[in-house]
């Protein structure tokens, strides 16, 4: 069930330089949330703009109908959205498929996270949604861009942490990370879950296939209805099409995909 | 309570709000988030012979007051259309009536989904004709700006259906009214205008076009006073009813395409913006009636005063 709210800002701000966590009053869509999932915000004040943004859920509460969401301001709607306190925004949600939390005991999960992209998989660690805890590796450009470690170990989660400046962590990739823990014999319980920036997406991907497994991976894509009606949000997908593949929408056919169904252009 | 009911060549509507085709997928998208019951007609996504891939990404660009979109008309063809469960007999469980948007790349292309519908038109109220996409290379809007190529393609879907046929007319022609003549007279019972406006948005960080498309078709709130000037114009040429679209996101905006000919309104990008739009500019143009002492929104078609 979708549902489009009319939501109380709780609370909004900063949480490192440029990222936010705004708070939200959406008993409905935090009831319904599942791992993975997003909302698509009309950001307040931008009347000359036409299309909601897409936002994956971090947190959602029932018991007390709080709904959060970790931003980064990237361009006119965050940073119009950055500045909002004491009002309220039109959400449509829960949106998109997610990600398959994992409660056989012989899986051991795994979560690759590029920047915010650890965000999207709060829930996913979360004892509400999965029995096992994952192992996470977060990557970042630097320390002030690594955020939610302590959230995650809270969870009781262990979290590795690689960052291209050496600031904190590994120095490098989180896919240096990743492809040490695949090289290990026990890599054949591994199930891997990942959002974050394309090219980690896809190293990712690349990385997990070739050991023979599979990953959940989370796209991230402009989105105009957020529903799956009007096809603006499409990425290539394997098919049995004449030419091999198929467009399917980020927005419902996703935003997680399986890695192996993935085409990269 | 005034009475929204209008009728389109036959076709009753139980209030004049109308979703605009390719803004509203096949109808099942939305089920949440707007109840269909209160709305006057459903347009789904334009229908080809062959599934079609669309164009390449991006497909869309937000400007000011508006949207590009370059899709290229996506769709998974007609077979899968007539029997897939979630296109036509999803549609045909829905208390609206809804209109199928048709494409082709040829003349051909058009004659042969509208036959395949005509042999399954049950739960379908008319066929829209797409001769007004801006977005791919063949057919579309290569149609839509030549008077007589336009004649064609709807005499020759004329002749193979009996569903009422409704021509949707592009806003990139110098004379609308020739349009609208040659459609009518080619056997269209309705009109619905107006499709995009072809556009373009540059990224001035790389310098390359928005879209992959490089061009794609304007809509949204920038377009409106350019569609209301077009529903005149066509509602000046001809009797038969429009169906006027282009940026309407309020019951204000509808009120003013109704007053320029339109019988029914389209409603398009601001379903993105906000999905309950729908009902709520049924619900507006009632309160409007009612301020205005008016029983019905027939009262306003074409009302404009020019004197």
């Amino acid at each position: 069930m979708k549902f489009q709210v009319q939501a109380e800002i709780l609370r909004n701000r900063p949480i490192a330089a440029g990222y936010y966590q705004i708070d939200l009053r959406a008993p409905q869509i935090a009831a319904a949330a599942r791992p993975g999932q997003f909302v698509h915000v009309r950001i307040p004040l931008l009347e000359h703009r036409v299309l909601r943004r897409p936002f994956s859920i971090y947190d959602a509460d029932p018991a007390t109908g709080r709904l959060s969401v970790i931003y980064k301001v990237v361009g006119e709607g965050t940073d119009v959205l950055s500045r909002r306190q004491e009002d309220t925004a039109d959400l449509l949600g829960p949106l998109g498929n997610g990600f398959t939390p994992p409660d056989d005991p012989g899986v051991q999960p795994v979560i690759v996270a590029g920047g915010y992209g650890c965000a999207a998989t709060y829930l996913l660690a979360s004892p509400r949604f999965s029995s096992r805890r994952p192992l996470c590796l977060f990557g970042a450009r630097s320390r002030e861009d690594l955020l939610l470690v302590e959230e995650f170990q809270a969870l009781g989660c262990e979290v590795r942490t690689a960052t291209d400046d050496g600031s904190a962590g590994r120095k490098g990739f989180v896919t240096e990370l990743l492809r040490e823990l695949l090289e290990a014999p026990a890599a054949c319980s591994l199930k891997v879950f990942a959002c974050g920036p394309n090219p980690m997406l896809k190293a990712v991907s690349t990385l997990v296939l070739a050991r023979g497994l599979d990953a959940e991976i989370s796209l991230d894509h402009a989105m105009c209805c957020g529903v799956g009606a009007c096809f603006a949000c499409v990425v290539k997908r394997k098919a049995e099409t004449p030419d091999g593949w198929e467009y399917v929408r980020t927005c419902t056919d996703g935003p997680v995909f399986p890695a192996s169904s993935t085409v990269w252009d | 309570m005034a009475d929204l009911a209008v009728e389109l060549a036959g076709i009753r509507l139980r209030n004049p709000v109308v979703t605009a085709s390719g803004t509203f997928g096949y109808g099942k998208d939305y089920l949440d988030l707007v109840p269909l019951e209160r709305i006057g007609a459903i347009t789904v996504k334009g229908v080809s012979p062959f599934p079609s891939h669309g164009n390449p990404t991006p497909r869309t660009a937000e400007v000011t007051s508006g949207m590009l979109n370059a899709i290229g008309l996506q769709n998974p063809g007609i077979d899968k259309f007539i029997h897939g469960a979630e296109y036509l007999p999803f549609l045909r469980t829905l208390h609206t009536p809804v209109f199928v948007n048709i494409w082709g790349r040829t003349i051909d292309d058009y004659v042969e989904v509208a036959r395949r519908l005509e042999a399954e038109k049950q739960g379908i109220a008319a066929l829209e004709i797409n001769i007004s996409c801006p977005n791919i290379k063949q057919g579309g809007i290569a149609f839509g700006t030549d008077p007589k190529m336009a004649a064609a393609v709807v005499a020759a879907v004329r002749a193979v259906t009996t569903l009422p046929l409704i021509t949707k007319l592009s806003p990139n022609v110098s004379r609308i009214g020739d349009f609208a003549r040659a459609a009518v007279d080619a056997g269209s019972d309705i009109l619905s205008l107006i499709n995009t406006i072809p556009a373009m948005a540059i990224d001035i960080e790389s310098w390359r076009p928005k879209l992959a498309n490089v061009t794609g078709g304007l809509s949204g709130p920038a377009i409106k006073p350019v569609a209301v000037r077009l529903v005149h114009e066509c509602a000046k040429a001809v009797k038969a009813p429009i169906i006027g679209m282009g940026g309407i996101t309020c019951a204000a905006d509808a009120v003013e395409f109704l007053l320029a000919g339109a019988t029914a309104v389209g409603v398009g990008t601001a379903i993105f913006t906000h999905p309950r739009v729908l009902v709520e500019i049924a619900e507006g143009l009632d309160a409007y009636l009612e301020r205005k002492g008016l029983a019905r929104v027939t009262d306003l078609i074409g009302q404009v005063r020019l004197d």
